[in-house]
């Protein structure tokens, strides 16, 4: 008994403090570090500018290109009210700069400055000035964190927007992804753009996402096409964060989230993304 | 200052001990998503939170090590992703820091600081490639990157990182050597 009160007097506060630790840091790995981001992110607010800077290359010709879309958008919309194809308006897009990269050099994550306190919310469309970078993954009340296209764990169904061959992206790094095609023969050649696809569960269709650079037909088991990403994914300072449709109406965190329907190994791949955002943010029903 | 701190109760001074130690882990957690200029070498710059766990293992137990790399190693996977683990690499950098005879091969602590984080930076990148090798063996439905991506990637990241991590690593060693050190020769005396 002496001893083991003996022990305790020289050693107490030694285990007292070590368990502290213990528990301090289990609780910051079970919230993904959510109070770490909070804390980085008002560490940075002096440093982060307020408005997003004015888009430099805004000329008379985008804004007239800009207003054209705009035009076909709504004309778009209106066909497909007449055919009973409903599909849910997206809300209000926040923009979000960008404060942080990845905490490692193996994935590529950013995060960025705005969370759910502004209508950001895990699923969300990420896009950087000329297409989609990626998609939030974790969300803290002013900050997120966003799996980029260009991680080799994140893929997405794609399609050639002028031939409508399908296939599949898969990060590669930097600035670069590879597109496997389903077909044996696609119709693709160097300059195609690529745009997420409708049998995308992740991403809604018909968003730009870069233009093949290389084909190579004979790679196996499927052709491939290296697609070099239309926004500067590595250097981004400001990005636009628009909710996702298809997240709200799948509920994205209570079924596995199968990114490419035909894909015959996609459960497994949504399963992958699925374990991510699940351990992440347990949804309402897990 | 030193008389005031001579004077406190020996739990409160080892409280400021601790609570120094933790705001080090604390400022080199917030430095991790940061990329600042010139602190950058193929993308990739120090690993800090490895260099710390080389300063508090130097002069400690193999336990000890083991045990500040786990737990440095669980905040890193907070902020990034829980699989693969810097757990068990960072843990794996602490025991062998700890069983290092350093004092046989260099005189001078700097450089042979620099060299063990050196060191260190390969074998943590070597086990995180390995971890990754391991999943995209074992479930190839996964997308991830292919056995030859992994270790060309890990080539050019393990490189960059010993040599960036070796060469920062004074900022973080001297300090906290420096008031570890201090620390201890408070505690000599009173025990």
């Amino acid at each position: 008994m002496y001893a083991i009160r003996r022990w305790w007097d020289k050693n107490g506060v030694r285990v007292g403090l070590l368990l502290l630790a213990i528990g301090g840091v289990w609780v910051i790995r079970q919230t993904q570090g959510s109070m770490l981001f909070e804390l980085y992110r008002s560490l940075l607010l002096p440093f982060t500018p307020r408005t997003a800077p004015a888009d430099p290359v805004a000329d008379a010709r985008t804004r007239e290109l800009q207003q054209q879309i705009i035009e076909l958008q709504s004309q778009n919309q209106q066909l497909q009210e007449l055919l009973g194809y409903v599909q849910k308006r997206s809300g209000p897009n926040v923009v979000a700069p960008v404060i942080g990269r990845s905490a490692d050099y193996w994935w590529q994550q950013i995060t960025i400055g705005r969370g759910s306190r502004d209508g950001v919310a895990v699923g969300s469309i990420v896009s950087g000035n000329g297409g989609v970078i990626g998609r939030v993954v974790q969300v803290t009340p002013s900050t997120s964190r966003v799996l980029l296209i260009s991680d080799p764990t994140s893929q997405v169904g794609v399609v050639v927007s002028r031939s409508r061959s399908m296939g599949f992206v898969r990060g590669q790094s930097a600035n670069r992804v590879v597109m496997e095609f389903f077909d044996k023969v696609p119709d693709v050649r160097a300059g195609d753009v690529v745009a997420t696809s409708a049998y995308s569960q992740l991403f809604p269709p018909g968003l730009p996402l870069g233009v093949v650079e290389s084909v190579n037909l004979n790679k196996s088991p499927a052709p491939e096409a290296v697609v070099a990403l239309s926004a500067p994914v590595s250097h981004l300072e400001w990005v636009i964060v628009s909710p996702n449709p298809k997240a709200e109406s799948n509920n994205l965190l209570l079924e596995p989230q199968t990114d490419v329907q035909t894909e015959p190994q996609s459960q497994a791949v949504g399963d992958r993304l699925f374990a991510q955002a699940g351990s992440i943010d347990p949804g309402p029903g897990r | 200052m030193t008389l005031d701190i001579l004077r406190w109760h020996p739990y409160a001074r080892q409280g400021l001990s601790w609570a120094v130690t933790v705001l080090s882990v604390l400022a080199c957690l917030l430095i991790l998503p940061t990329r600042l200029p010139g602190m950058e070498l193929l993308s990739v710059g120090p690993n800090w939170l490895l260099i710390w766990v080389v300063a508090w293992s130097v002069k400690r137990t193999a336990f000890q090590g083991a045990l500040a790399g786990l737990l440095l190693g669980m905040l890193q996977d907070a902020m990034t992703a829980p699989e693969p683990t810097h757990a068990i690499s960072l843990a794996i950098v602490g025991v062998l820091t700890a069983r290092l005879q350093k004092q046989r091969y260099v005189q001078e602590e700097f450089i042979s600081i620099a060299l063990i984080v050196f060191g260190m930076a390969v074998v943590a990148e070597t086990i995180i490639a390995l971890q990754f090798s391991w999943i995209s063996l074992t479930q190839p439905d996964l997308p991830n990157r292919t056995l030859t991506e992994i270790w060309t990637y890990h080539q050019r990241i393990a490189l960059s990182s010993a040599i960036l991590s070796s060469l920062w690593a004074p900022a973080i060693y001297y300090p906290l050597n420096r008031w570890w050190s201090w620390m201890q020769s408070f505690e000599q005396p009173s025990n």
